[in-house]
């Protein structure tokens, strides 16, 4: 489909076109769509149980810009704004969340388990199929620290985007992260044991 | 190993809370240079702190670039969107 759109609505920022999607542009929709698609059904699938509830959610994402494009506020960040759209999608799949109502674990703790005060930490990313474990390590995470993770650091959003979706203060949302990473780290440490 | 070792007038725990600022380069001068003081006589954080930039390091290089979707999953979105202005398909 791509041969199909003018250079123009190629090389677009995604606020230009999220703002021609809002006045009926359906080439500019189409370009967002391509643009967007992959990321935001992963993004989705990180939150979602199955594929089926990820692939509903991806679809609701994309009816939900086009039909609400023109809410979108242009110095807001747009991709901030497709998460958030995406997010508010999948959770309507997802179960509710349980509330840990459990004081959060130490992170001098935290730290221990991923790995420090070991000789081990060299070898978290040592030997074969690293995109592979680190895939396995992020799946076998809980959905906030999964979520957080994914759009921070694969999809790199940055802190003030990524707690704009999340909903929290930056601060938290920093906390959530290390905390996240520290997480994914253990699980690697696990893994290799 | 405790968390509350100090050196170079920091304590692990703190080196700990300070990391992903740390690698993201978000520090303020000051506190960089404290952490680097501190890393450069602590081998255990030392050694931490490089494990922990390298995993997130992994995770761009790695995981950065999502899979594209698959031809059936891209196919019913093209469907599902082929009328996005009327209702719920």
């Amino acid at each position: 489909m791509d041969h199909l759109l003018g250079e123009a609505t190629r090389s677009a920022g995604d606020a230009e076109l999220i703002a021609r999607a809002a006045s009926g542009d359906r080439a500019a929709f189409t370009e967002l769509v391509e643009r967007h698609r992959a990321a935001v059904h992963r993004y989705a699938r990180s939150l979602t149980k199955n594929d089926a509830d990820a692939e509903d959610a991806l679809q609701r994402t994309f009816l939900a810009v086009w039909r609400s494009a023109a809410t979108f506020r242009g110095p807001a960040s747009a991709r901030s704004w497709l998460f958030t759209v995406a997010r508010n999608a999948a959770l309507r799949q997802a179960r509710p969340r349980r509330e840990d109502a459990t004081e959060p674990e130490a992170l001098a703790e935290l730290g221990a388990r991923a790995g420090w005060g070991t000789d081990s930490p060299h070898a978290l990313l040592e030997g074969a199929e690293v995109r592979a474990r680190l895939g396995a390590a992020l799946a076998r995470l809980d959905a906030d620290d999964r979520e957080v993770i994914v759009l921070r650091d694969l999809e790199g959003l940055s802190g003030d985007e990524a707690s704009s979706v999340l909903g929290l203060s930056l601060s938290a949302l920093k906390s959530r992260l290390h905390r996240a990473r520290l997480r994914l780290m253990a699980s690697l440490q696990e893994e290799i044991r | 190993m405790k968390l509350d070792r100090e050196v170079a007038g920091l304590t692990c725990a703190r080196v700990l809370e300070h990391l992903p600022d740390f690698i993201d380069g978000r520090l303020a001068p000051a506190e960089r240079a404290s952490v680097e003081a501190h890393l450069a006589g602590c081998d255990v954080c030392e050694r931490f702190g490089g494990s922990y930039g390298a995993v997130v390091a992994a995770l761009r290089r790695e995981l950065g670039t999502p899979e594209p979707l698959s031809r059936d999953v891209e196919q019913r979105l093209a469907q599902a969107l082929g009328a996005p202005a009327s209702d719920d398909p």
